[in-house]
């Protein structure tokens, strides 16, 4: 009985979440079709079409993906860490003479980002060191997956991208600071973070130190990255409770924002959906996360457990990054907004969690 | 261990996510609700407009303090689509009876300027300061007169491959934008243009101004002067460039001249060639891109050929040094070369040759001998050493390599043995092995610089920065009197009645060099390649006629280059 039970309830939760990812699909395309638009015309019909091909591409892999067993990724987690780095290491050589290269065949075909399946690898990766069952051992469950994960981190900081890089680093932190490693080994390391942060902010390139100060102040520089600040809170605060309405958004029509359809898309549903829209918005984020979550407290095995933790973890912190980037309350980062942003490999990378995620659903 | 041990985590994390998306929503019931009127207000009446100032780009200097490339000022004039979108049509029509232009061209030029409707757009491009003034006095706030840095080239012909051109980036943004680009920003393209880009940009800046629903400034937000790229020093010489182009008449080829211990390029250039200043423009450019004859591509770099005779001295070298010839040693020519049932063939019949009168007479039955001597293993083994399967580095982008065989490439590549006819093929430079002008000429070069193999380079110093760019060389180890052998029988390749490159001994100018044929699909393709005073070697020369028919149309461009050379007088004095 209590099988049947439980069975019937997992079902409930890939049946909700799978109504989010539609209704987030739906929301993703409108504000995409919207984004493209430019005083009144339709300009973007070949981005849409091909976020339509991604959004089918998603579906495919996530179906895929929810019936490969999910512990396969244990065994197979130090592979999908070294393809992952290959691949890494392979963009940041080729990445410049590709740049040559490209200029003659201009976008030719699929960009593939490796910095995107690096949040896949490094949450099996995790997943598999913290649910050994070692507690206190600081080089085997301490350093060892730190210096793996720092690695990594360090190659996609190069390329250069920030944003995911601080992103693994958090990965890191509050899937550790979820197992039972010891605390303070994470304590330690956010402390030696924040007395290196200084020498670390020389090293970033000169873009990017801008963003930082233009995230201080985005008045400093009101034409390059604060430009962007001050017209995606006008965009947002403009959209009022109930905002503009579809295709109405003014500060989007009229090419104010860079970026619309990628980093900066919450600015164009806040903008014509108002808060309304955007609470609505947060609303369904919540709803998978409380979902992953819930699933992650009754499960039985740790590998499972630590894999919900990260995907959550993942999604969460894009979302929060994201929005509070286009909120003015975070530097501005580059970083896709969930399920939300134009671009293939962040949204099939995210289906494909959300596949493994149901596969550890259908397991008993 | 049981899962349930650690689950008060996702409590915890669940408070986290709460707490986080409880924040985000504060701040938009802030932006949204509290204070939703005020960016409305924001939004409808106060718009930020962007005046873009391009930076000035560094100029672009020969040797010489020659200039070959800078940024003028190009006046435009310009409109704000929001400002005149109630009064557009009668505008144009004024502004084209006023100028003598067709309406047609101000909307065209709109429409493909068109970037937002509160930043300027160029209706009329470049036109001379006193008509833009003009303009302005009569239609007052509605026109602005945006004055734009515009590329210009001195030689838009002779150094287009050399130099490149410029081009807003907005063409090849998705790609430009990760290095830090933004769309209308310009960038280089091809040539030096491109490959010292970062040196040559410079910053745009703008000034951010606030303006009303009218289009009136109301506020001014900020400004970011523009920032002048740096010039840089090429070690070319525009007038032998000029030279070099005119020596090429209509033919197809290459041809490079180098000092031969530096490695710096004095002159480069490609035929046929493009016009820089059309591709700034915009314009005349479709029958360059569609042309079957490519005057895009860089031959001297980006185009590989046979190298034909022009091998046979590296050989030679290669034998002497693994101690499989020795200079007496005598092959006798009969004018053809049996292999099996194949016949290779001579130009003549030599009779009895050595190495003083196999490379002056371009022997190939000699070479043959040798090659089949030496073996194919050492002979990619010393082809490779001359650098001819690697790229030379020079300071171009898109430069392309050659491709030297082996018994070990032919199995993979093709799946097939290397036979004895493959050996006599590459003795002659024939077959698979394909090189540019410019590996080709480096390689010879070792002979020249007394067994170096230099970099080729054509950047000399950059403005702002001490001295000029350090030559590097590769020493190849080869002995003293190889060297020697070699260069003399170069130096008897002109010298001799006899010598293949005879006609070049009337330049007195103490050539040596060596001259190729290399049998292709279609007309052989010409070489010459060579270098002077033989004493005191100072320049190194290649030419490379594309099916060009003989090696002796190739030495007639070479003649040409050089006898203009002497007679302009912009060869060095000892």
């Amino acid at each position: 009985m209590t099988n049947l039970r439980r069975l019937k309830i997992t079902l409930t939760d890939r049946k909700t979440i799978t109504a989010c990812l539609i209704i987030l699909n739906l929301l993703s395309l409108a504000a995409i079709y919207s984004s493209l638009h430019q005083a009144g015309e339709f300009v973007g019909a070949g981005l849409l079409h091909k976020q339509i091909i991604w959004i089918a591409i998603s579906w495919l892999f996530l179906i895929i993906f929810s019936f490969i067993n999910y512990r396969f990724y244990f065994d197979l987690s130090y592979v999908i860490y070294g393809v992952n780095l290959f691949l890494l290491i392979a963009v940041s050589i080729f990445g410049k003479t590709i740049m040559g290269a490209q200029r003659w065949i201009s976008i030719f075909g699929i960009t593939f980002q490796p910095s995107e399946f690096s949040k896949l690898a490094m949450i099996v990766l995790l997943a598999r060191f913290f649910s050994q069952p070692q507690k206190n051992d600081f080089l085997k469950s301490f350093l060892l997956p730190l210096g793996l994960v720092g690695l990594n981190a360090l190659v996609i900081f190069k390329q250069p991208d920030l944003g995911t890089a601080l992103i693994i680093f958090f990965l890191f932190l509050a899937m550790g600071l979820a197992s039972r490693v010891n605390k303070l080994y994470f304590v330690g390391l956010v402390a030696l973070g924040l007395i290196i942060s200084p020498f670390a902010i020389n090293s970033l390139q000169d873009y990017q130190k801008k963003r930082l100060m233009v995230f201080i102040n985005p008045n400093i520089d009101p034409m390059g990255s604060g430009y962007t600040i001050i017209q995606s809170k006008i965009a947002i605060g403009s959209g009022k409770a109930i905002g503009k309405g579809f295709l109405a958004g003014t500060q989007n029509q009229f090419n104010f924002l860079p970026e619309r359809h990628t980093d900066f898309i919450f600015t164009v549903i806040s903008e014509e959906w108002g808060f309304i829209g955007s609470i609505f918005l947060l609303l369904i984020y919540w709803l998978i996360l409380k979902k992953i979550l819930q699933k992650a407290k009754n499960l039985v095995d740790p590998f499972a457990y630590f894999l919900c933790i990260g995907i959550s973890v993942l999604i969460f912190l894009h979302v929060f990054i994201n929005i509070g980037m286009t909120l003015g309350i975070l530097p501005v980062v580059g970083l896709p907004l969930t399920f939300l942003s134009y671009g293939g490999t962040s949204l099939v990378i995210n289906f494909i969690l959300i596949g493994i995620f149901f596969n550890i659903c259908r397991q008993k | 261990m049981k899962v349930s041990n650690l689950s008060n985590s996702t409590t915890l994390l669940k408070k986290i996510y709460i707490a986080g998306f409880g924040l985000l929503g504060f701040v938009l019931f802030f932006y949204q609700i509290i204070n939703g009127q005020y960016y409305l207000e924001r939004a409808k009446n106060n718009y930020v407009r962007l005046l873009p100032s391009r930076a000035i780009r560094g100029s672009i200097f020969d040797r010489n303090n020659e200039i070959l490339a800078y940024d003028r000022a190009a006046f435009n004039i310009s409109v704000i689509p929001y400002q005149i979108k109630n009064k557009k049509v009668q505008l144009f029509n004024d502004l084209s009876s006023v100028l003598g232009y067709e309406p047609a061209i101000l909307y065209k030029n709109y429409n493909k300027n068109l970037r937002s409707l509160f930043s300027p757009v160029n209706i009329i491009e470049d036109i001379d300061k006193m008509t833009a003034l003009k303009v302005k006095e009569k239609f007052e706030d509605s026109v602005f007169i945006n004055p734009e840095p515009k590329r210009f080239y001195y030689q838009p012909w002779e150094s287009a491959h050399v130099l490149g051109y410029i081009k807003e980036a907005t063409a090849n943004y998705e790609v430009l934008k990760k290095y830090g680009y933004s769309p209308l920003e310009r960038a280089g393209f091809l040539g030096i243009e491109q490959y010292y880009d970062a040196y040559l940009q410079g910053q745009d800046g703008a000034i951010s101004v606030e303006v009303d629903a009218k289009g009136k400034i109301v506020g001014f937000l900020g400004n970011r002067i523009p920032v002048k790229g740096k010039d840089i020093y090429l070690t070319i010489d525009s007038r032998i460039q000029k030279i070099a182009s005119q020596s090429m008449e209509k033919k197809r080829g290459a041809i490079i001249l180098m000092d031969s211990n530096s490695g710096e390029i004095l002159a480069l250039y490609s035929q046929p060639s493009f016009n820089s200043n059309y591709f700034v423009e915009g314009k005349n450019i479709n029958k360059f891109l569609t042309n079957k004859a490519s005057p895009l591509l860089n031959r001297a770099i980006q185009a590989t050929y046979p190298m034909g005779s022009t091998f046979k001295p590296i050989l030679a070298a290669a034998a002497l040094e693994e101690g499989k010839l020795t200079p007496e040693k005598e092959y006798t020519c009969s004018g053809e070369f049996r292999l099996g049932i194949a016949t290779f063939k001579c130009m003549h019949a030599h009779g009895k040759q050595n190495l003083h009168e196999a490379i002056p007479h371009s022997c190939n039955i000699y070479f043959y001998n040798v090659g089949l001597a030496l073996g194919p293993r050492l002979m990619s083994k010393w082809a490779k050493r001359f650098g001819l399967d690697s790229l030379t580095g020079i300071d171009l982008p898109y430069e392309r390599k050659g491709l030297v065989p082996s018994p070990k490439w032919k199995q993979k590549k093709l799946k097939t043995n290397w036979f004895a006819g493959d050996t006599l093929n590459f003795s002659i430079g024939q077959g698979f092995i394909n090189s540019t002008p410019l590996e080709v000429m480096v390689a010879i070069n070792v002979f020249a610089s007394d067994g170096y193999l230099v970099n080729p380079h054509i950047l000399k110093r950059v403005e702002g920065q001490q001295g000029s760019t350090p030559a590097s060389k590769t020493y190849l180890g080869l002995k003293d009197t190889d060297l020697n052998i070699i260069k003399k029988t170069l130096r008897d390749t002109v010298k001799q009645q006899s010598g293949t490159a005879h006609l070049l001994d009337k330049l007195e100018l103490n050539i040596s060099g060596k001259t190729g044929t290399a049998q292709t699909k279609g007309r052989p393709h010409g070489w010459f390649v060579g270098f002077f005073p033989y004493e005191n070697k100072k320049y190194t020369l290649c030419v490379l006629l594309e099916n060009g028919g003989s090696s002796y149309a190739a030495l007639k461009v070479g003649y040409k280059f050089l006898n203009e050379m002497k007679e302009e007088g912009v060869l060095k004095n000892d």
